[in-house]
């Protein structure tokens, strides 16, 4: 491996193994040097910590629901047992891990390393916001076992104001909450970038990576406290009886959902857009090429952010909504599919002629693309109202957004897992183990959402526990791929934990990677670098600009135990 | 002020300057005047950031009243004709003023200047906030005479009129516990600037929380004609 | 300002409170002319004065207290996207309701 001074680099990649200060992680070992610090490398392992934890709690319902669905009958569950289950795997899944999940561990643990900063702008305000976010996790779960909630993950009004008598007040606080370390975390990304880029690191020298962060933290900050005051009236009116959606008063139901939606719609972009740049990252590395189009790759992440505000409506096409409103909602849905589309197709101009290679991160991120082109296109259907009203309420409905939440960013969320896993811990896992994962996660994945698909395409509504027979060899393919997913997820909590503790070391740069992160030691040091980098190029350097890599050059090894 | 200014008179001389950088402003790598002043620069985009969350955490709730009372506009009249406009003019005059203490103490220690007028100003914007509570407390009370809590007992015949007062003690309440956090900020302020002599010279936190109260001064401003001003006329 | 232009050792408190006082003064005199607005007898018009002239208070103290005439861009473009995105909010939701009402 050649040693030459790269453009974005500090010196030698290779590990410099005298003189350097004690890692992050060898920073002190008490539990409060944990609880209280303000390193951003060690908060995000905090969130990965949480998360990870709320990502088994909600996993677990959805096994239940997965195992009462297998026959029709309902033989393991009570219908209301069943409305708490999917109601606190949506709360849980979406709240608690889905949203905090890339944004808040390896957005957290990455955005100063990438831009050359020793933290990010407001280290206090991001401990803070960890603490929020356990806070709000604690109230719903407090809520959980103190009975549950029925209202399904949204708390539509009027159900949730009149007629629920579950612990729907407790779990809209915790949502409220949570929703505080979002719009924290936010901030603290955007002054982050804006005021603590290193020298040189210009606007359109940011990796893909910041820039989805950057985008997600303008959504975080915009759409979070439209949903806090949606829960806010909702607790109110529960709580202390000041009507704002009553019908029986004039009240107007479909607000709530204009302000709901107005939040969780951009949500979807909030988690899905991260996503895409953790793949961005991922598909240049292990295709060692340029990524296509870098400027329309970032104006793609902006047009999402901000387009994905004007669409909300498609939630309620038959919710008594105007036809009027219903049209204009349905045309801007699908405007935002046209920067989407444009992210696909550079992803893939990006694979083009590269030398690709198959290591687990990149395995994860390929799946991503092909399930997010797959949850992206059958949202197309569901933005025209003529198929929507057909579907809507139905399993197509819940396979769409599972392949969107799930098939897309959690694959994300593991392909960067694994990748910057070397980086984060300093250890490398079994490379074996982690490839079957990720091809095991891809076919348990689309076992258990195609036919989803074709079940409500056929009439089969969502959350009942019960349902006629002739649907039951959809739900059996289901229910057969949730029990591959699951070992899927299991298989590296396992391997990984292995790796903590014997793993081989990690290499500055196992994947010869370019980004700036890559040219500090594995794992980093507190202040994060030697000395303060200048950046003198532009990102992903992987070739000569506009030069095309040979075609039988043989592709450069990998290496440390990785490959 | 701008950030020109602030490097300036930074370089002048201000040995405690390194004593106030925080993390990870103090490792740029520039002077210590340039990373103060980015850090200043810092903390008020940052409070701004989080300005333009508040608009949009209230805009909701004025969506909210705004979409009601299209739907029931004489319900809103009879409803507004029933709050109390002396107490709402009354509170709306109180925290104007406070903006105003609130401005002066603001740009008096951004330049470093008349530690005592800054004293006093914060100190009259704390009471000033503590007024508009004082003279919210009465009007709740005599609110709560009037039977104007939704519920069974309340005072008017028309539905839609109970989603008026719902809206009514939800948004003041949710003023009013802003208000309150940034009496505690404005007390915790005059505290510090008090005690030590330098405290609140130059000091963002004075510039933060001066735009944090003036955010909850300007939500008021709507409130007035949102809850006080309806149905006067008829 | 004019006094913007001069340097701080010229700086007194009178013409610190100066620069202020004249934009008290302007949203007192808003205030009352508002609650007496409120009582004319034009139905609707009474309304969107009321709004106007909060419009009108909200522009003098984001402008002069809270500085954003002499603010950054980049404070200006966040001061911008706050109200912005309430306009989207407000937009699209009020498309649906005030249509719904139309066609009752």
């Amino acid at each position: 491996m050649s040693t030459t001074a790269s453009p974005t680099g500090l010196a030698d990649p290779d590990e410099l193994d005298l003189r350097l200060p004690v890692s992050y992680l060898a920073d002190g070992h008490s539990v409060r040097s944990w609880l209280l610090t303000t390193d951003h490398k060690r908060i995000a392992i905090l969130y990965a910590v949480t998360i990870t934890l709320f990502f088994f709690i909600g996993g677990a319902a959805a096994t239940l629901v997965r195992l009462e669905l297998a026959t029709p009958e309902a033989d393991l569950l009570r219908a209301d047992t069943y409305n708490k289950l999917f109601t606190l795997h949506g709360v849980v899944m979406v709240w608690f891990f889905l949203i905090p999940s890339i944004p808040n561990t390896l957005g957290n643990f990455l955005v100063p390393l990438m831009i050359g900063a020793r933290d990010v702008a407001f280290p206090k305000l991001n401990l803070i916001s960890w603490y929020l976010n356990v806070g709000g996790g604690s109230l719903a779960v407090a809520a959980l076992l103190l009975g549950g909630v029925d209202t399904g993950w949204t708390f539509y009004v009027p159900y949730s104001t009149v007629f629920s008598n579950t612990w729907v007040s407790l779990t809209v606080l915790g949502v409220f909450t949570t929703g505080f370390s979002s719009i924290a975390t936010g901030v603290n990304f955007i002054a982050t970038i804006h005021l603590l880029r290193a020298p040189g690191m210009t606007w359109f020298r940011l990796p893909l990576f910041v820039w989805a962060m950057y985008t997600t933290s303008l959504m975080f900050v915009l759409a979070t406290p439209v949903l806090a005051v949606t829960l806010l009236l909702v607790f109110a009116e529960r709580t202390f009886g000041l009507p704002i959606f009553d019908p029986a008063r004039g009240g107007d139901p479909i607000l709530f959902q204009h302000l709901f939606w107005f939040y969780s719609h951009p949500a979807v972009y909030i988690m899905v857009l991260p996503a895409m740049g953790v793949v961005s990252e991922l598909i240049t590395c292990f295709a060692r090429r340029k990524v296509f189009g870098y400027s329309f790759m970032v104006y793609a992440l902006v047009a999402i952010a901000v387009i994905g505000f004007f669409t909300w409506g498609h939630h309620m096409f038959t919710s008594g909504m105007s036809p009027y409103a219903a049209l204009v909602f349905s045309f801007l849905s699908f405007v935002v599919a046209v920067p989407s589309a444009i992210k696909v197709f550079n992803w893939t101009g990006t694979l083009y002629r590269g030398q690709v290679g198959f290591e687990s991160p990149m395995l994860y991120a390929l799946g991503f693309v092909g399930l997010f082109t797959l949850g992206g296109l059958t949202g197309l259907f569901l933005a025209s109202i003529p198929v929507d009203v057909h579907v809507q309420d139905t399993y197509f409905v819940v396979a769409h957004f599972h392949y969107i939440m799930v098939g897309a960013s959690v694959s994300a969320y593991f392909g960067g897992l694994h990748f910057w896993w070397p980086k984060i811990t300093g250890r490398t896992y079994p490379e074996t183990w982690a490839r079957f994962a990720a091809i095991l996660m891809f076919f348990g994945f689309n076992l258990t959402f195609f036919p989803q698909f074709i079940a409500g395409y056929l009439g089969m509504p969502r959350r009942y526990h019960a349902y006629p027979p002739e649907f039951q060899i959809w739900n059996v393919l289901s229910s057969a791929g949730a029990a591959v997913l699951a070992v899927a997820y299991l298989m590296p909590l396992g391997y990984l934990t292995w790796s903590l503790l014997f793993g081989e070391r990690a290499t500055n740069n196992p994947w010869d990677a370019s980004g700036l992160e890559w040219r500090t030691t594995s794992p980093p040091p507190r202040q994060n670098f030697f000395g303060s980098p200048r950046i003198q190029g532009g990102p992903y350097n992987y070739h000569p600009e506009g030069v095309a890599p040979v075609h039988d050059q043989p592709r450069l090894p990998s290496r440390g135990s990785l490959t | 002020m701008s950030r020109a200014d602030v490097e300036a008179c930074l370089r002048e001389g201000h040995p405690d300057i390194e004593a106030r950088m925080r993390e990870p402003w103090s490792d740029l790598e520039t002077d210590h005047a340039t990373a103060f002043a980015r850090q200043r620069d810092g903390a008020a985009f940052g409070i701004w950031v989080f300005l333009a969350s508040e608009v949009l955490f209230f805009g909701a709730l004025f969506l909210t009243y705004t979409a009601a009372r299209l739907a029931n506009q004489e319900a809103f009249a009879a409803a507004g004709r029933e709050t109390n406009i002396v107490f709402g003019t009354l509170n709306t005059a109180i925290l104007l003023t406070s903006s105003l203490t609130m401005a002066v103490a603001s740009q008096a220690a951004d330049k470093g200047l008349f530690r005592r007028l800054t004293l006093w100003c914060l100190a009259a914007t704390a009471v000033f906030g503590l007024a508009f509570l004082v003279v919210k407390g009465f009007e709740y009370r005599e609110d709560i005479e009037k039977h104007l809590v939704p519920g069974a007992h309340f005072a008017l015949s028309q539905a839609p009129a109970q989603i008026f007062f719902g809206f009514y003690w939800l948004v003041t309440v949710v003023h009013a516990i802003h208000l309150s956090i940034g009496i505690a900020l404005v007390t915790r302020l005059a505290v510090m600037g008090w005690r030590d002599v330098d405290f609140l010279k130059e000091n963002p936190q004075v510039e933060v929380t001066a735009l944090y109260w003036h955010l909850v001064d300007v939500v008021w401003i709507f409130l007035y004609p949102m809850l006080y001003l309806p149905g006067r006329s008829g | 300002m004019s006094e913007e232009a001069e340097s701080k050792s010229t700086e007194t408190p009178g013409a610190l409170w100066r620069r202020n006082l004249w934009v008290w003064a302007a949203l007192m005199l808003l205030l009352a002319l508002s609650t007496w607005a409120a009582y004319w007898p034009y139905g609707r018009i009474d309304t969107a004065v009321g709004f106007g002239i909060a419009g009108a208070k909200t522009a003098l103290v984001a402008l002069v207290f809270m500085q954003l005439k002499h603010a950054s861009g980049l404070v200006r473009v966040v001061a911008a996207c706050g109200l912005f995105w309430a306009a989207i909010l407000f937009a699209l939701t009020l498309a649906d309701v005030l249509s719904r009402m139309a066609n009752r």
